[in-house]
């Protein structure tokens, strides 16, 4: 799996490219951390170019939603394709983590944190 | 008088802390000749060990093992050639150094002595500059050589230790395995006018994925099926320890009741993600067997199926959270009537996941279809042929992920009088 570390205001995009899945996640998590200590108020995970999302990927996101809330970070997620939109609907993600179609979405959502934080 | 077939010129009296010299064995059954090469290779601070043909040359190569071998081509009995065809063929010996030494460097000659087992060649009439080079350049081979044996011996010493580790590892994951698998229900009845069958392939020695058909209490059968997160050791420990949790008496204790909305919320609370990411998926059922009222509740799983004997089949799942991933949301039973011979089928994600070589999921429909295909055969070769077809979709034997696929059938009219319809 690829990620390119994208910066907009108080926002990181991670671009995501391949599999996110057990063998990967310490790459993933990683990079979120990278931006949590960049000072970051809102970590936007792009899925556009995810192909496969397994069990052990959406309990990372769970987990990563618990933690940067705790640190008053906001975690969104954004365009996820096909069969990734599907296991995230399945397993009910978007309780806990937004889910946008568009980029200017979800850094709008991002903007209103400071607002409801 | 008859000289010993072999006999040490040289004895190296090695300094403390130094590598002795390298042993040569010279063997030549002309005395002067070998006299005189003896003492040259003395002179160039060489051990040599004298042999007088090549049978004795032999021995003394397995007894001694030298570094180098110089052998004469011509000998009564054995020649060189022969020696060196016996060192070859020996599997002990035949990585020793030879070099044939010879009167003639005629090329026939060189290339008959290669072919039979030779590494060099020396002329009787070289010059102690050449001897030396030769000598030199022979024991630098056998030097890697030796290195080479070693590093082989280390390697195939370590490969038996690990092989020995792996051989143990292996037992204690089967031990693991069977514990697992004695927490498993036994097929049968697990209830008056109930018959139970299932199947369970972990995709790995140890499973995330158990399951359980058990009554809770006089009038009720508990139902469950979870699957951790993960495969192998891990997500089997913590299996069995959720399992634990949902034990009869632990319930009675911990919840207070056993509605499935109610064991989910508790178990929602006690089993947070781990710092690795790692959690639960959970279908608890509770089938109340005087009004065959089947309440459950789901956390993140798939669910249940109920093949219903003449009405529509529905999935008994809701969209809902794994357990940890909302540590503060309350899970809700929802509700179904079974009537008899409805069958009510608990199964893993993994079977209905199974990828075609294509990559194309068997999917729930196509389950859905084999179940319901097979409703006409008995419960244990439903289960049989779902599992066969799912197989024979993944074009092999082996799951990616852990499969489990239990069924319940309900076989007698079990409390009609009790039934309010």
């Amino acid at each position: 799996m690829q990620i390119t570390e994208r910066r907009i205001g108080q926002s990181v995009i991670l671009d995501l490219a391949g599999e996110l899945t057990y063998a990967n996640r310490a790459i993933f998590k990683a990079a979120v951390e990278r931006s949590r200590r960049g000072g970051c108020r809102h970590v936007i995970v792009n899925l556009h170019g995810v192909r496969f999302l397994d069990s052990s990927a959406l309990g990372t996101l769970a987990l990563l939603a618990q933690s940067l809330s705790a640190a008053q970070i906001m975690v969104s997620l954004l365009n996820p394709q096909s069969y990734v939109k599907e296991i995230i609907t399945l397993a009910n993600l978007h309780q806990i983590l937004p889910v946008y179609d568009s980029e200017q979405d979800a850094l709008a959502g991002g903007h209103r944190l400071p607002a409801t934080g | 008088m008859a000289e010993p077939a072999h006999r040490i010129i040289e004895q190296p009296t090695a300094d403390k802390g130094t590598k002795p010299a390298p042993l040569i064995l010279l063997v030549d059954d002309d005395e002067i000749t070998r006299l005189s090469m003896a003492g040259r290779l003395k002179r160039l601070g060489y051990r040599v060990i004298e042999a007088g043909d090549g049978v004795a040359g032999l021995n003394v190569i397995r007894a001694q093992r030298p570094d180098l071998v110089i052998l004469d081509w011509m000998m009564p009995g054995m020649d060189g050639p022969g020696v060196c065809e016996a060192i070859r063929a020996d599997p002990e010996l035949k990585s020793s150094q030879v070099v044939l030494m010879t009167a003639h460097d005629r090329p026939e000659q060189i290339a008959e002595g290669l072919s039979r087992g030779a590494d060099d060649f020396l002329s009787k009439a070289a010059s102690k500059q050449e001897v030396l080079a030769r000598v030199q350049a022979s024991l630098r081979s056998s030097a890697l050589v030796r290195e080479i044996e070693r590093t082989r011996d280390d390697l195939d010493r370590s490969h038996r230790l690990l092989s020995a580790k792996q051989a143990e590892l292996e037992s204690e994951l089967q031990s693991a395995s069977d514990f697992v698998r004695a927490q498993l229900p036994l097929p049968g009845m697990p209830a008056r006018g109930l018959t139970m069958q299932w199947a369970y392939q972990p995709s790995l020695a140890l499973g995330g994925d158990l399951f359980q058909a058990i009554p809770w209490g006089s009038e009720t059968l508990g139902l469950y099926i979870l699957d951790a997160s993960g495969h192998g050791v891990a997500a089997a420990l913590r299996a069995v320890e959720l399992m634990s949790f949902l034990r009869e008496e632990n319930l009675a204790k911990a919840v207070g009741s056993f509605d499935p909305g109610a064991i989910i919320t508790e178990a929602n609370r006690r089993f947070p993600l781990t710092q690795d990411g790692e959690y639960f998926t959970l279908w608890v059922g509770r089938l109340h067997l005087p009004s065959r009222t089947l309440f459950y509740a789901t956390a993140g799983h798939s669910g249940a199926f109920l093949h219903a004997a003449d009405r529509e089949s529905q999935w008994l799942a809701s969209a809902s959270l794994p357990l940890g991933f909302d540590p503060d949301i309350t899970f809700e039973s929802a509700s179904a009537k079974l009537r008899l011979r409805d069958r009510v089928y608990l199964l893993s994600d993994g079977i209905y996941e199974a990828p075609s070589p294509t990559g194309e999921l068997w999917g729930r429909d196509r389950l859905q279809a084999t179940l319901e295909g097979n409703c006409n055969h008995t419960l244990a070769h439903c289960i049989s042929e779902t599992m066969a077809a799912a197989k024979h979709w993944l074009s092999g034997d082996i799951f990616p992920d852990d499969v489990a696929l239990l069924g319940v059938e309900v076989l007698d009219d079990l409390a009609s009088e009790k039934e309010t319809l």
